[in-house]
């Protein structure tokens, strides 16, 4: 063990060790449930300034020789996905309380998520995957004010143990065929042509697709969006999804593709784009419909692995930005409800500009930019995805990707169709009005995004 | 002030004005509507000081702002005046005070929101006509799209929420192959150059071969073909004209679908020469199917505004027939015909809200003989009208004639080299005037002569009573100046083509040189091309503000 990189190099990793063991102490200390989540929120807004600064220093080491080290690219990805948990934290004030078991819930699963970001062997890999998808698995439940809840968690479960046991399978082919577990033997397998490396490596590919929902391993996101509480389910698309798609960016590097590869590669997460934006037409909540959304952006952020060399890590990285800071906006600003899962039915928000207008335009906002129109933050994450799959040769794939993006443009603005254009409704029964705290969520979101819109070359230098 | 600065506030001023309305009180309509026109009024004033102070003889860029933005990606954000743009920024910044002050009592519901749309809207149509740099061009043209959306739908007719998303679902369709095209174009730039740069002086000088040319052209001209619109692609054009409100038919018809045909001459023709050259004669039908088929169409309207909205596709096929003339007088007849068709089908759709506001149907048979009732807007209605024909003395004359002249001049060439079917485009062309009297006299004739009638007049903010009021004095203001400016531009043409004359010939010497790759076998480029070339390279170098 190295004690210097275990000290300094992996502070996040502390902060929110941390800070689920003291939510655990204050959970059987405390009679009352207070102060949960201000504790949550600094230990986590403490591990994102750790890493961005680790980042920003450049600081390298192995704390765990060929198990974790600490890379500036990783420390950097790390800082992205614990920024974009700071919103949701807030968010689950108001629909999770202020104590109980969603706090250590989180902050566990984001501890394994960094772990990810570091790991240097399938062992680590794997370890950071269980860590990040088990709580999870009960945060779906924790919104139990509906039944169809266990449903969904059930569904989620059993299909993250089949990515869990397909990326097993894949993992134990892999080392049958070169003898080691560290993460080098997968990009050696890519283009390897050993049937059984290359079997191993498609076998982890899968377990990927399948936990970041992509086509047609995607049955379980719409059931489980719906299913978990707002929080939860802006957790799961940006979060969760961010952990996934950088963690399989780790696992790639910047390793060259075999032709099959990329058939595979291409084939899957088009089908996703495709599929995702039709779907989500016809769907009747906000929940169901960012879940098909999310199974096309996914297909975007898949479609980034075609390119070659540095531009895959920085427009995997600015995608998942740009698409998650924009997602959980959209979700923080989602009024509240008195009646749970009437919360998000598209049908409520008719009119919502002239009740409440702030959400109503940040909801906007929010849509025009998962669309992909400029000058929002993710037409230029789009514009990076498309110019690296373009630069790396393949035009065709990207003429696809980007007329299937095309598709979605109708429901997203089918939403502001429904704020703005609806007739002046008046005052919808149950609707709460703004909470500060879900201001304050959106906000968090709006200044990146901002920032991002702006200066987005000044973004990508740091990366 | 330099001119540099003056052209950045003429660019940012619509988009501070929407930021300050957020500070407004959403009930203080007057505020909200007196904010924005003097903001409309300032950048206009600004605009004309700027086309004053324009050197019709210097090259390149003038008051042009280069600074980086994306720095990895090669992404300038450079915006500039040339004589391509300036007559349609004169234009824009002019139709601004006028579409605010045309909206004033039509406009009740979301006020603060509409205004803040209109804002956004000039911003990025300015945005649009200013930029220099592909990147930034794309940014602004698609960032159009949003208010359009809203305005349409928000303020729209019955049908408004199937007209809007006909008109964003048919642009952005254009839009998504335009950015796979321009993707491509800048990636292949890099490859044969080294160097990655949006900049439009840089791409000007790419050699691509024939094929990709073709590709790449076909993208970039299917989005500006929608947006201009070109038959068989006009289908989203009859729609949102009739279900937008008036300010949005203004807008539309006045600039946004001058930004299709801006689009093909900056852009679609003299990025890729040998494509162009390939498909004149394909272009060339579809101009002339775009004046037949409009006039055609708008012949058979009884919805008023229909019969305009028809006329702009008529109208807008022969600045598309005038661009691939080549022919340096059909090149400039084409840049007048878009500002000229900006003036008269934004002053009639006006004048068509004028009269909707007060009867509130667009039924030509409703009405007859307004020349005794409304005797004011019956004068302008007539002038407009006659412009629109292109009547010698208005601007319609000067634009039409001119491109008429130069497809016939460059058809007889060819005629006299043996083509036998070079003149049939020009004297199909010719026709269409004909029918363009015909449709716009039989429209005039039935609204404004014959036996008088007009729906019931039920009162409202423009007079009491049940008499159909006069126009206001606010009315009369915008149809002064826009008739002004009809007679300006037909009386006085000589002074806005002399700013336009090197662009044209700076186009026409893009389109005429081929590109194809293979450094020797293309020609030394001709004298004019050089100067011109290097004097916008030198404009465009980072640092330099003219």
């Amino acid at each position: 063990m190295n004690w210097d990189a275990f000290l300094i190099g992996l502070l996040p990793e502390h902060f929110l060790l941390a800070g689920v063991l003291l939510l655990i102490a204050l959970a059987i200390v405390s009679k009352r449930e207070r102060g949960a989540s201000a504790l949550a929120l600094a230990m986590v807004a403490g591990a994102a300034v750790c890493a961005a600064g680790l980042g920003l220093q450049g600081f390298q080491g192995a704390p765990f020789p060929a198990q974790l080290s600490v890379s500036p690219a990783g420390s950097i990805a790390k800082a992205v996905a614990l920024v974009l948990a700071l919103p949701v934290l807030l968010m689950a004030r108001d629909e999770h309380g202020d104590g109980g078991p969603f706090y250590p819930l989180l902050l566990s699963s984001l501890y394994g998520l960094v772990l990810m970001f570091g790991s240097d062997s399938f062992l680590t890999l794997f370890l950071g995957l269980e860590l990040m998808s088990l709580p999870v698995y009960t945060m779906v439940l924790l919104g139990a004010r509906r039944t169809p809840n266990a449903e969904a968690a059930l569904k989620y479960v059993v299909l993250g143990g089949a990515a869990t046991a397909t990326l097993l399978m894949g993992v134990s082919l892999l080392y049958g065929q070169g003898g080691t577990l560290a993460l080098e033997i997968f990009p050696r397998a890519l283009t390897s042509k050993d049937p059984m490396a290359v079997t191993g490596a498609v076998l982890v590919l899968l377990a990927f697709f399948l936990k970041g929902a992509v086509v047609p391993f995607h049955t379980w996101a719409p059931d489980a969006y719906e299913g978990a509480s707002v929080p939860v389910t802006a957790y799961m698309a940006a979060v969760v999804k961010a952990g996934v798609l950088l963690a399989a960016l780790r696992l790639f590097g910047e390793a060259a593709l075999s032709r099959p590869m990329v058939q595979l590669l291409a084939l899957l997460p088009l089908a996703s784009i495709v599929w995702g934006n039709l779907a989500a037409m016809r769907q009747p909540n906000l929940r169901r419909m960012m879940a098909y959304s999310s199974i096309a952006h996914a297909g975007y952020l898949f479609l980034a692995f075609l390119g070659n060399g540095p531009g895959r890590f920085q427009s995997v990285l600015f995608y998942v930005l740009a698409y998650g800071v924009m997602t959980v906006l959209a979700f923080a600003a989602v009024p509240g409800h008195a009646d749970e899962p009437q919360r998000d039915r598209l049908e409520q928000l008719k009119g919502l500009f002239h009740r409440q207008p702030y959400a109503a335009i940040v909801i906007g906002l929010a849509m025009l930019s998962l669309a992909g129109i400029p000058p929002l933050p993710g037409f230029i994450a789009k514009f990076l995805i498309f110019r690296e799959v373009m630069a790396a040769g393949h035009t065709t794939i990207a003429v696809i990707g980007l007329v299937g993006s095309y598709l979605g443009i109708y429901f997203y603005l089918r939403v502001i169709q429904y704020m703005f254009m609806g007739a002046q409704v008046a005052p919808v029964q149950g609707e709460v009005p703004p909470r500060a705290a879900a201001i304050v969520a959106s906000l968090l979101c709006l200044v990146p995004a901002i920032v991002i819109a702006v200066a987005p070359g000044w973004v990508l230098a740091q990366f | 002030m330099s001119d540099a600065l003056l052209l950045q506030i003429v660019l940012w001023l619509p988009l501070a004005g929407m930021f300050a309305l957020l500070l407004v009180p959403t009930e203080s309509h007057a505020t909200i509507r007196r904010l924005t026109f003097w903001a409309m009024v300032l950048q206009f004033v600004l605009v004309a000081v700027l086309y004053a102070r324009f050197d019709p003889t210097a090259a390149g860029l003038q008051a042009a702002t280069r600074v980086p933005w994306i720095a990895d990606w090669g992404v300038y954000f450079s915006i500039g005046l040339d004589g391509y743009n300036i007559l349609l920024v004169l234009l824009t910044g002019f139709l601004g005070p006028i579409v605010v002050a045309g909206s004033a009592t039509a406009i009740d519901k979301d006020v603060k929101l509409f205004y803040a749309m209109v804002f956004l809207i000039q911003f990025a149509m300015m945005g649009t006509f200013l930029a220099q740099d592909l990147f930034v061009f794309y940014l602004f043209w698609e960032t159009m799209l949003i208010p359009m959306f809203l305005m349409i739908g928000i303020w729209g007719g019955e049908r408004r929420i199937y007209a809007t998303l006909k008109f964003v679902l048919y642009t952005a369709f254009g839009s998504i192959l335009m950015l796979a095209a321009l993707i491509y174009l800048v990636l292949s730039t890099q490859q044969a150059g080294g160097v990655t740069s949006f900049a439009f002086a840089d791409l000007y000088k790419v050699r691509l071969p024939a094929d990709v040319q073709l590709w790449l052209f076909a993208a970039f001209g299917l989005s500006f073909a929608i947006k201009v619109p070109m038959v068989p692609l006009h289908t989203w054009l009859p729609d949102a004209h009739v279900e937008a409100p008036t300010t949005g038919s203004v807008i539309l018809a006045g600039v946004l679908l001058k930004m299709g045909t801006y689009g093909f001459i900056k852009l679609g023709f003299p990025l890729f020469p040998d494509a162009t050259a390939q498909l004149t004669p394909l272009i060339m039908v579809l101009a002339v199917a775009s004046i037949i088929i409009g006039a055609c169409l708008a012949l058979v309207q009884d919805d008023i505004k229909k019969i305009i909205a028809y006329s702009s596709i008529s109208h807008l096929g022969y600045v598309m027939l005038g661009l691939v003339s080549l022919n340096l007088i059909g090149i400039q007849g084409a840049i007048v015909q878009m500002v000229s068709h900006g003036l008269t089908a934004a002053g009639l759709f006006l004048m068509i809200g004028m009269i909707y506001e007060r009867c509130h149907t667009r039924d030509l048979a409703a009405y007859g003989g307004l020349a005794r009732l409304l005797p004011v807007y019956s004068v302008a209605f007539m002038i407009l009208t006659l412009a629109s024909i292109g009547l010698p003395t208005t601007s319609g004359f000067t634009g039409e004639f001119l491109v008429l002249l130069g497809a016939f001049t460059a058809a007889w060439t060819q005629h006299l080299a043996g083509q036998s079917f070079a003149l049939v485009p020009a004297v199909l062309a010719a026709t269409g005037v004909i029918l363009g009297a015909l449709y716009m006299l039989r429209f005039a004739a039935k609204f404004l002569f014959g036996a008088t009638k007009a729906p019931a007049y039920h009162g409202g903010p423009l007079g009491a009573g049940h008499e159909l009021p006069d126009l206001v004095p606010r009315e009369k203001a915008i149809l002064v100046a826009l008739v002004a400016a009809v007679f300006w531009l037909g009386l006085f043409p000589d002074e806005p083509m002399r700013k336009t004359e090197l662009a044209a010939k700076e186009y026409q010497q893009l389109v005429q040189t081929s590109r194809l790759p293979g450094p020797a076998t293309a020609a030394a480029p001709p004298a004019l091309a050089t100067p011109l070339a290097a004097a916008a390279a030198a404009a465009m170098a980072p640092g330099s503000t003219r």
